[in-house]
C-alpha cells in the first residue's frame, strides 16, 4: 500500500485524478454543508439565470440547480463505487480461478468471459431496464454488475497465469498451503495494482453507463442524480430554452467523475506495467 | 489455419448465447408483450380482439418454454422476428432494414476513422517518446475516455447548433430533400453526419491512442528493435515497419474486443441526434414496449459487433503468421 | 427529447375521444353542402405540419388502425357527419347529408351523400357505408369504440339510407358512429383477407387529399383531383415530415418551416410566440388528468378523507409548474369548465370551493378522529394517512405535476409517494384496481357527459383484479347510474344540463377522483402564408393536427393568402 501512495506522488495523472475524487468525495459526504437545501423542491422561481441567490440559477422546475449538483455526487459515487466493486470482485473469481485452476476450468471460464466480453452492453442494459417497470437503483446496479466484469476478468487471468508458475507460489505449495490460502495470501497481494486499476475501470464504466441509463429516462426520475438532472434538462428543452448551465454542469460533474476515474486507472496501469512510465528527464544535480 | 476454425467456433458459440440472452430476458423479468399489448389499446380489447391481435404479432404464450425456444431459434434462423407492436402491421424486420444502413455509414466509418487516427496517434506518440506531442496527447486523451458520449454530443449541439445555428441538431437527412443518390441528398446526409461524428471521433479515439502507445512502448523495448536500430536503419522504417506493424495487431484484437463498448457510446449518440439508426430505434423501440422490435434490434447490434470481431480476427490471422501456426 | 415520446402517446390518447362531439343538435339536421371555406378565391401552397410523431413513418394509413388512424382520418377517409367539441356539438354534414332518430332514440337513420366519388373514380354510395359497420362487426379489431358492443342491426333503407339501430336508447352514441366511423371503399376492401393487419399504403377515400407519395421521413398528401366539393381543398400541397424528436420540431415551428404545430413547446412565448408577429398559438383544454382515489381501500373509502385530499391538492401550482402554465388546472366538478362554460351548473358551482386549502384539510380530517404524528403526517385509526399514486413514468409533466402535488400534501400532512411505472405495469395495475390512488388522463368527449360518465358509470368498472374500461377507482352510487342512464335516452339540452348539473355535485360531495390538472389539443400556427385557422373567437374544429377527423376540417378551410 505504501508503495502504492508513493507512486501516487510521482505521477502526476494520478494526483489529479485523485483530488477531484476526493473533491467530490467532500460533496458526497456533507451536501447540506456545501450547499443547504433539498434538491427535489420545486417552487415557483423557474429557470432563472445565475444569481447571488442561485449560484448556478434555476430549472424549470425552480429547484436550485447547485443543490442539486452537490446532492447528486452521493448517488454517482455510490453507484460507481458499489458496482466497481461487485464487478471487481467478479472479476476475481473468474479470471483468478480460470488461471490458477487452469485445465478444461480455464477453458470454459476464459470463453465464458470472452462471450460476455463481446456482447454490447448497453443495448443488453438498455434492453434489460425496458423490461422492468420500475427503474431503481437496485436494478441498475446489478445490470451493471453483470455486464461490467469481463474486461477486468481476461485482464487479471493473463496476469494470473505468469504469476502461477513464479518460485514464491511454487515454494507455498511445497510447503503444503492449501489452494485457498495462496490464492488469498500469496497470489492476490501480488496483483494489487492490476486490481485497484480494474475496480477504477469497472467504477469509470459504471458512472458512465448509468448516466447514460438515467438520461434515457431508464433511471429512477423521482431521484436527483445527475444524469437524472440531464435527462429532465432534455425533458424541459433546456438546451433550446437557454437553460445552458442545467444542460452542461451535471455533464461536467459526470466527465469530472468519470475523468478522475479514468486518470486513475491509467495511472495504475502503469504501475501494473513499469515500462508505460513516463520517461523521467534527468534532473541535474544541484 | 487452426486458429481461423478456433475464432469461427468462437463466433457461433457467442451468436448461441447471445441468441439466447435474447430469448431469455423477455422470459425472466416482469414485462410481457402480451400486457404491453393491452395497454396499448387501453384495455379497449377483450377476448377475441386480443386474441386476433395477439395472433398477428406472433405471440403465444400457451406453449411450453422448450417449444417455444425450438420456435424462436426457428424464427431467427429464417429472419421471422414477427410485427412491430408500435407499428403495427409493419414486420419488425423492415423496421429494423430501414436503420441499418444509417448505423452502418455513421457508427462503421466513425470508428474506422477513430481506430486508425487514434492508432496512428498513439504510434507517434510512442516513437517520440517524452516529447511535447507524448507529454500532451495522452493525458488529454486518458480525460476524453472518461467523457459520457451523450454529454459531449449535447455539448456540440449547445454550441454548433443552439448558440451558432451552424448545423443540423438532429435527424440524418433534411426530411424535405427526397432520398436518392444526388448532390442535394449527400450534402445533407453528410451535414447532418458531422456533429454526431465528431462526438464518436472524440470520445472513442482516446481508447485506441492509449493502447496503440502503450503497445508500442513494450514493442519498441523488444530486441528486434534495438536489432535495427543498432544496424542503423532509418528511424521511419523501424517506427512504421517493425514497431508499428507489430503493435498494430494486438491493438486490432483490442478494437474487435473492444467495439461493443463504441456500439454502447453511438446507441447515445444516436438517440440525441434522433439520428435514425439502430440505436435510436432501440431506444424508441424500449419507449414504447415494443419488445419485438426490441429484441431484433439487440440480435442485429450484436451480430454486427460478432462478424467485426471475427473479420479483425481473419485480418490478423492475415497480417501475422505467428497466429497461422500458433494453438 | 424524452417529452416528445410522452406528448405523441398522450396525444393519441386525446385523439382517440377528444374529437368527440356531443349531441345536443343531433336531431336538428343540416342539408347543406359546403363543410369548408368558400369555393373561390386562391388554390396552392404547400403547407407543413410539425408534430412530433416519436418514430419514423411507416406509411400505413389503415383508418382502423390506432397507432396510424389520424394520418387519414378526416383528410383522405371521411366520416358521415363532423361534430366539433369545441363548439358545443355543433354538427356538419359530411358523407351524410342528413340525420335523424326514431324509434324511442334507438334508431338513427342516415341519408348518404350522392355525387361523391373515391379517389380511384368509382362511385361512393349507401352500399359502403353498410360495408363498414358490417367490417367492423366481422373484424372486432377493427371496431376501436366497441359500437357493436351497444349496437343491434345496420341496414340499408332503399338507395341511399342507413338505419342504424341500438339496443338501448344511446342518443350520446351518434359521435361515434356519425363522427369517428371512417367510411372504406366496398370495392377495395371487400377483397382484404385480413383488415387488421392491413397496411393500407395507398389508401382510396373520399377525403380531399391523396397520398403522393409517403416515405418514412415525410408524408406528402396532395389535392384529390376527383373531390366532391368542387374548388376544394384551397391548399394542395400538405407535408408532414415524422419528427421523431420534440426539439427540432419545435425549431422548425419557431423558425416558420412548418406552418401548424401540435405539440407541447417548453417557455413557448419566449421560443415561440415572440419569434414573429405570426406566430400564434392556441391550446383549448379538452379532458382532464385525475387522481382516482381507489374506494375499495381503507381509509380512501371514506368521502371524508377523500375532500381532505381535493382538499390538499395544490392543482393551481400542478398547473403552473409541472405543465409549464400551459395546461389550465382542473376542476372539482369534473368538467373542462373554459371549453364547456354552458354546462357548468350555477348551484354546483357555488358549492365549489375546492382551492389549495391545507386548514380545511386538517380541519375535516381532525373533525373524524385523525391526529398528526410525529412526522407531521396525519394517523386516522391506527393508520398513517400516507398513500402510494402510480404514475406513468415516461410522462415527464406528470411525474413533475405529482411532485408539486405531493409536496403540497405533504404541508397538509398527508403523505403522497409516487411509483413511476412502465407504461404497460401502470395500465394493467390501474384497469385491475390494483393501486391506492392512480394518476390518469381520461378520454372524454365532445361534451363533459363522457368524461363523467368514465368517471362514474358503476357498469364500467369491474371487481378488484378484473380489468374496468373506466372507473377505475371503482365508484359505485345507483343515483349516479340513473342519472347516467337518462342523460342517454334524452335528447333535450336543457334536460341534459340539469343532470350534468346534478352529476357535478356529486363530484364534489363524493369525490371519487381529484381532477388535477387538463389536458390541452396543443395547437400552433402560422400566419404569414395561410389564413382559414382555428382561432379562439373561431373555433369551428379541435385544431391539433393528430385530432381526427378534425384535421381534415382543418384543412378544408385553410387557403394559401
Amino acid at each position: 500500500m505504501a508503495t502504492l501512495f508513493r507512486a501516487i506522488r510521482h505521477n502526476g495523472k494520478a494526483a489529479a485524478g485523485l483530488l477531484i475524487l476526493i473533491f467530490f468525495l467532500v460533496l458526497a459526504a456533507v451536501p447540506d454543508l456545501i450547499a443547504p437545501g433539498n434538491p427535489a423542491t420545486i417552487t415557483n422561481d423557474v429557470s432563472l439565470g445565475i444569481s447571488g441567490q442561485h449560484w448556478l440559477g434555476t430549472t424549470g422546475f425552480g429547484q436550485d440547480i447547485l443543490v442539486q449538483v452537490v446532492h447528486g455526487a452521493r448517488p454517482a459515487l455510490l453507484i460507481a463505487v458499489v458496482s466497481g466493486l461487485l464487478a471487481t470482485v467478479l472479476s476475481v473469481l473468474v479470471g483468478v480461478s480460470a488461471a490458477y485452476l487452469g485445465g478444461i476450468w480455464d477453458d470454459v471460464l476464459n470463453l465464458f468471459t470472452d462471450v460476455v466480453l463481446v456482447i454490447p452492453t448497453l443495448p443488453l442494459v438498455v434492453v434489460i431496464a425496458g423490461y422492468f417497470s420500475h427503474h431503481s437503483i437496485t436494478v441498475m446496479i446489478i445490470a451493471l454488475v453483470v455486464t461490467g466484469w469481463s474486461f477486468g476478468a481476461r485482464q487479471l487471468r493473463v496476469q494470473a497465469l505468469s504469476l502461477r508458475n513464479r518460485d514464491f507460489l511454487e515454494a507455498a505449495r511445497v510447503r503444503g498451503e492449501r489452494r485457498s490460502y495462496i490464492i488469498m495470501f500469496e497470489l492476490l497481494p501480488n496483483m494489487t495494482s492490476l486490481i485497484v486499476a480494474n475496480f477504477l475501470g469497472a467504477a469509470l464504466y459504471s458512472i458512465l453507463t448509468a448516466s447514460g441509463l438515467e438520461f434515457l429516462g431508464l433511471g429512477d426520475v423521482n431521484s436527483y442524480d445527475w444524469g437524472t438532472m440531464l435527462y429532465w434538462a432534455q425533458n424541459q428543452s433546456a438546451l433550446q430554452t437557454g437553460g445552458y448551465v442545467w444542460a452542461a454542469v451535471p455533464g461536467l460533474c459526470i466527465a469530472l467523475l468519470g475523468t478522475a476515474f479514468a486518470l486513475l486507472n491509467n495511472a495504475f496501469d502503469e504501475i501494473s506495467n513499469p515500462a508505460l512510465r513516463p520517461v523521467r528527464r534527468l534532473r541535474v544535480a544541484s | 489455419m487452426r486458429f481461423l476454425i478456433r475464432r469461427l467456433g468462437f463466433f457461433v458459440l457467442t451468436l448461441w448465447a447471445a441468441l439466447t440472452i435474447n430469448f431469455a430476458i423477455p422470459h425472466m423479468l416482469p414485462g410481457n408483450p402480451v400486457t404491453a399489448m393491452m395497454a396499448r389499446y387501453h384495455g379497449r380489447l377483450h377476448g377475441q380482439a386480443l386474441q386476433a391481435v395477439e395472433a398477428a404479432l406472433g405471440i403465444n404464450s400457451h406453449q411450453s418454454l422448450l417449444s417455444q425456444y425450438v420456435t424462436y431459434l426457428h424464427n431467427c434462423a429464417t429472419f421471422n422476428f414477427g410485427i412491430s407492436v408500435a407499428n403495427f402491421p409493419t414486420p419488425v424486420t423492415s423496421v429494423v432494414g430501414a436503420a441499418i444502413p444509417w448505423t452502418l455509414g455513421l457508427v462503421g466509418v466513425t470508428t474506422v476513422l477513430a481506430f486508425v487516427i487514434g492508432t496512428g496517434i498513439g504510434a507517434l506518440a510512442a516513437w517520440k517518446r517524452g516529447g511535447k506531442l507524448d507529454s500532451v496527447l495522452p493525458p488529454l486523451f486518458v480525460v476524453a475516455t472518461g467523457l459520457p458520449y451523450f454529454w459531449v454530443a449535447i455539448m456540440l449541439i449547445m454550441v454548433f447548433a443552439e448558440i451558432n445555428p451552424w448545423l443540423p441538431t438532429a435527424f440524418g437527412s433534411d426530411s424535405s430533400i427526397a432520398t436518392g443518390w444526388n448532390s442535394d441528398f449527400v450534402s445533407t446526409v453528410l451535414q447532418h453526419a458531422v456533429l454526431p461524428a465528431g462526438s464518436i471521433l472524440l470520445t472513442s479515439a482516446g481508447v485506441w491512442v492509449l493502447t496503440m502507445r502503450n503497445t508500442m512502448i513494450t514493442t519498441l523495448a523488444e530486441d528486434y528493435v534495438r536489432m535495427a536500430r543498432a544496424k542503423g536503419l532509418p528511424g521511419r522504417r523501424i517506427m512504421l515497419d517493425y514497431a508499428a506493424r507489430n503493435s498494430i495487431l494486438p491493438n486490432l484484437t483490442g478494437f474487435a474486443m473492444s467495439l461493443g463498448f463504441v456500439v454502447s457510446g453511438a446507441v447515445l449518440v444516436e438517440y440525441v441526434f434522433a439520428y435514425p439508426g439502430v440505436g435510436f430505434q432501440l431506444v424508441q423501440a424500449v419507449d414504447n414496449e415494443d419488445f419485438p422490435v426490441m429484441q431484433c434490434l439487440f440480435l442485429v447490434i450484436t451480430v454486427a459487433v460478432l462478424l467485426s470481431v471475427l473479420l479483425a480476427d481473419i485480418v490478423t490471422a492475415l497480417l501475422d503468421p505467428r497466429t497461422r501456426s500458433a494453438r | 427529447m424524452k417529452t416528445g415520446s410522452l406528448f405523441r402517446k398522450r396525444a393519441k390518447a386525446l385523439g382517440v375521444t377528444a374529437v368527440v362531439a356531443s349531441t345536443l343538435l343531433v336531431s336538428a339536421c343540416g342539408s347543406s353542402g359546403h363543410s369548408g371555406s368558400t369555393a373561390t378565391g386562391k388554390r396552392g401552397g404547400v403547407l407543413t405540419i410539425s408534430n412530433e410523431s416519436g418514430g419514423l413513418w411507416t406509411c400505413s394509413f389503415n383508418p382502423f388502425n390506432s397507432s396510424v388512424n389520424f394520418l387519414a382520418t378526416g383528410n383522405v377517409y371521411e366520416p358521415l357527419v363532423f361534430v366539433n367539441a369545441l363548439q358545443n356539438d355543433k354538427t356538419t354534414p359530411w358523407l351524410a347529408t342528413k340525420w335523424a332518430w326514431s324509434n324511442g332514440n334507438k334508431t338513427m337513420t342516415f341519408t348518404i351523400r350522392s355525387g361523391v366519388k373515391w379517389s380511384d373514380g368509382q362511385a361512393m354510395s349507401a352500399a359502403d357505408v353498410l360495408f363498414t359497420f358490417n367490417l367492423l362487426k366481422q373484424f372486432p379489431a377493427l371496431d376501436l369504440n366497441s359500437i357493436w358492443s351497444v349496437l343491434s342491426s345496420v341496414t340499408q333503407v332503399g338507395s341511399d339510407q342507413i338505419a342504424v339501430t341500438f339496443k338501448s336508447p344511446a342518443v350520446p352514441y351518434f359521435y361515434y358512429i356519425a363522427d369517428q366511423l371512417p367510411i372504406v371503399p366496398q370495392h377495395i376492401w371487400s377483397s382484404i383477407k385480413d383488415p387488421v393487419s392491413f397496411k393500407d399504403d395507398k389508401p382510396i377515400g373520399t377525403g380531399a387529399y391523396v397520398v403522393n407519395p409517403c416515405t418514412p421521413q415525410n408524408i406528402t398528401y396532395t389535392a384529390n383531383p376527383v373531390y366532391w366539393q368542387p374548388g376544394l381543398p384551397k391548399v394542395t400541397t400538405v407535408k408532414y415530415p415524422a419528427f421523431t424528436s420534440n426539439d427540432p420540431a419545435n425549431t422548425y415551428l419557431a423558425t416558420g418551416q412548418a406552418q401548424w404545430g401540435s405539440q407541447f413547446i417548453p417557455n413557448i412565448d419566449k421560443f415561440y410566440s415572440a419569434r414573429s408577429k405570426d406566430n400564434h398559438t392556441w391550446s383549448p383544454p379538452i379532458t382532464q388528468v385525475s387522481m382516482f382515489l381507489n374506494e375499495k381501500v381503507a381509509p380512501l373509502d371514506n368521502p371524508v378523507v377523500r375532500q381532505a385530499l381535493a382538499y390538499a391538492t395544490d392543482r393551481q401550482k400542478a398547473s403552473t409548474i409541472g405543465e409549464g402554465g400551459q395546461e389550465p388546472p382542473g376542476h372539482q366538478l369534473g368538467v373542462v369548465t373554459e371549453t364547456y362554460p354552458d354546462w357548468v351548473d350555477a348551484t354546483a358551482k357555488g358549492k365549489d370551493d375546492y382551492t389549495y386549502n391545507p386548514t380545511k384539510a386538517a380541519q375535516l380530517l381532525e373533525g373524524i378522529g385523525a391526529k398528526k404524528g410525529p412526522d407531521g403526517i396525519y394517523v386516522l385509526n391506527g393508520k398513517k394517512l400516507s398513500f402510494t399514486v402510480i404514475n406513468q413514468g415516461g410522462y415527464g409533466d406528470w411525474v413533475a405535476s405529482l411532485q408539486v402535488v405531493a409536496q403540497g400534501m405533504k404541508a397538509a400532512g398527508i403523505g403522497l409517494t409516487i411509483d413511476n411505472l412502465s407504461n404497460d405495469d401502470w395500465t394493467n395495475k390501474l384497469f385491475n384496481g390494483k393501486f391506492e390512488i392512480g394518476y390518469y388522463g381520461e378520454t372524454g368527449g365532445p361534451a363533459p357527459y363522457y368524461e363523467l360518465r368514465q368517471f362514474l358509470y358503476s357498469a364500467n368498472s369491474a371487481p378488484i383484479g378484473q380489468p374496468a374500461s373506466t372507473n377505475f377507482e371503482r365508484y359505485s352510487n345507483p343515483a349516479a347510474d340513473a342519472l347516467l342512464d337518462q342523460y342517454a335516452s334524452t335528447a333535450d339540452p336543457a334536460e341534459q344540463k340539469d343532470i350534468i348539473g346534478q352529476l357535478e355535485q356529486i363530484m364534489l360531495k363524493d369525490v371519487p377522483v381529484i381532477p388535477v390538472t387538463e389536458s390541452v389539443a396543443w395547437y400552433q400556427y402560422n400566419t404569414a402564408k395561410f389564413t382559414g385557422w382555428v382561432t379562439q373567437q373561431d373555433p369551428y374544429a379541435v385544431p391539433a393536427a393528430f385530432s381526427y377527423p378534425d384535421m381534415g376540417q382543418m384543412l378544408l378551410h385553410l387557403q394559401p393568402k
